[in-house]
């Protein structure tokens, strides 16, 4: 394995790469999440619609069919073209706020209706209802979901080879082609993520412990 | 006396469900009143409408003398003034006793949080919550919560509190906890509106008891007046009733 060395610069880009696209992918993601599941609880009609079209499309098509259409399709009809990084990022952020929106709306609605009112009766109007009575729970419910959506997300940034983005196994494979040893590098490839996916789940994990309140349980 | 909080000829009615029918009543300064009738009588409702939060179908709700929803108010304000003690004590599940009494304090009225704090504490010890100030809504029992749940309405400084059967939830031994606790700030001349079947309560503390039965409400009188002879059947059967 000691031939990896000599790309160490490469790999360590690569991988950084793969990084950057995971945390604002989902970053972006928790904002689009938050953003869709108030629309869904509390918006009208024709938001509501909105907000399922969006997820319906992002949960129920593949990740590689919606890069195409943003990296070919979306740029052919407006005439807006991004580099591949903008297109990973942007793509990567609507698929992942499509999932976390159903975790989000669930977590918000176990802010029981209760509270709701309560806070209502305080006089607080409904974003400062939303700031500091629903999200600080619903964030906390939800970060066990929430591991599970890094993770996933971590290793669904492989699909981004499609459109080019010189992400850790793009790397690999360009590796691979140059030296013909794809069993060390595929190895090497596969510890590096299992460790840094392993490391993000133990983070979260402990943060949970460390900002969890009796009686506020995950409930979904 | 001057009236704080009044409703005239105040109707609500959910879908085919006329839930109060043309109520009108007024609450003066320092004035403690008690509204008891059978289950699904309009009782709360006609709290959550006095609380500004439903608006009546029908009927108008003056604030200080100043019809609210025709001089269009800002509600929030208004609210953050009227205080509202609800049945299940509501508590956020994500602070402490003491930040469920900040919250409002911080956030509506615009308190630093030292002054948050010293105040949501002086309010937490009229309700003699103040050993648990750092406890979550989970490690307290029903009465500590409804406690705590007081204690963050009147931490306000409301010009009224309204109750809407602040112990209907609680076993006798928890009940006794919050209506000590409510029996004090009456006898400190909080003006007080509370819907409840506390009849002891209303006896010791009650300026004027309103029956309330299908929606509507009616007969007013003193404690005394009920307990000794109120004038219609409904309310004899209703008294007769609960006091066995």
């Amino acid at each position: 394995m000691w031939f990896l060395l000599d790309y160490s610069m490469f790999l360590i880009n690569g991988f950084l790469i793969t990084v950057e696209v995971t945390l604002i992918g989902v970053g972006l993601g928790l904002i689009l999440g938050i953003l869709a599941a108030l629309g869904d609880i509390y918006g009208g009609k024709i938001i509501k619609i909105i907000v399922n079209v969006y997820v319906e499309f992002f949960r129920g098509s593949p990740l590689i069919v919606q890069l195409f259409i943003f990296y070919f399709t979306v740029p052919y009809i407006t005439g807006l073209r991004m580099d591949v990084m903008m297109t990973a990022i942007l793509t990567l952020a609507l698929n992942s706020g499509a999932y976390q929106k159903g975790y989000l709306k669930g977590a918000m609605e176990a802010v029981f209706k209760d509270q709701l009112m309560a806070a209502i009766s305080l006089g607080l109007p409904m974003w400062k209802i939303f700031l500091y009575v629903v999200v600080p729970q619903a964030l906390r419910i939800v970060i066990p979901a929430w591991s599970n959506e890094l993770a996933s997300m971590g290793k669904s940034t492989t699909a981004l080879i499609v459109i080019g983005v010189r992400e850790f196994l793009n790397t690999g494979i360009s590796i691979t082609a140059q030296t013909f040893r794809p069993l060390e590098t595929y190895a090497f490839i596969t510890i590096v993520y299992f460790i840094w996916i392993y490391s993000m789940l133990k983070a979260l994990d402990m943060l949970y412990n460390r900002i969890k309140i009796p009686g506020l349980e995950p409930v979904i | 006396m001057t009236t704080i909080l009044e409703c005239r000829e105040l109707t609500k009615v959910y879908g085919k469900v006329v839930a109060v029918n043309n109520v009108s009543l007024g609450i003066d300064r320092g004035e403690t009143k008690v509204i008891f009738g059978p289950s699904g009588s309009g009782k709360s409702t006609l709290l959550r409408c006095l609380g500004l939060l439903e608006k009546p179908t029908k009927g108008t709700i003056l604030f200080n003398g100043t019809d609210v929803y025709a001089s269009r108010q800002d509600l929030n304000k208004l609210r953050a003034r009227i205080g509202f003690v609800f049945q299940d004590p509501s508590l956020f599940r994500h602070l402490t006793a003491i930040g469920n009494v900040m919250l409002g304090l911080k956030h509506v009225l615009g308190l630093s949080d030292n002054e948050a704090r010293r105040k949501a504490y002086e309010a937490l010890k009229l309700v003699r919550m103040e050993d648990w100030a750092n406890y979550y809504p989970s490690q307290l029992s029903g009465g500590q919560q409804q406690r705590v749940g007081i204690a963050r309405a009147i931490a306000m400084d409301p010009e009224v509190v309204l109750f809407d059967e602040p112990t209907a939830a609680l076993d006798v031994e928890l009940k006794w906890e919050v209506i000590t606790v409510m029996k004090d700030l009456a006898e400190r001349g909080t003006t007080m509106l509370v819907a409840t079947h506390e009849l002891r309560f209303a006896r010791e503390v009650a300026d004027e008891m309103i029956f309330m039965d299908q929606g509507q409400i009616i007969e007013i009188g003193s404690p005394d007046h009920f307990f000794t002879s109120p004038n219609t059947e409904r309310a004899k059967k209703f008294m007769a009733k609960i006091l066995g």
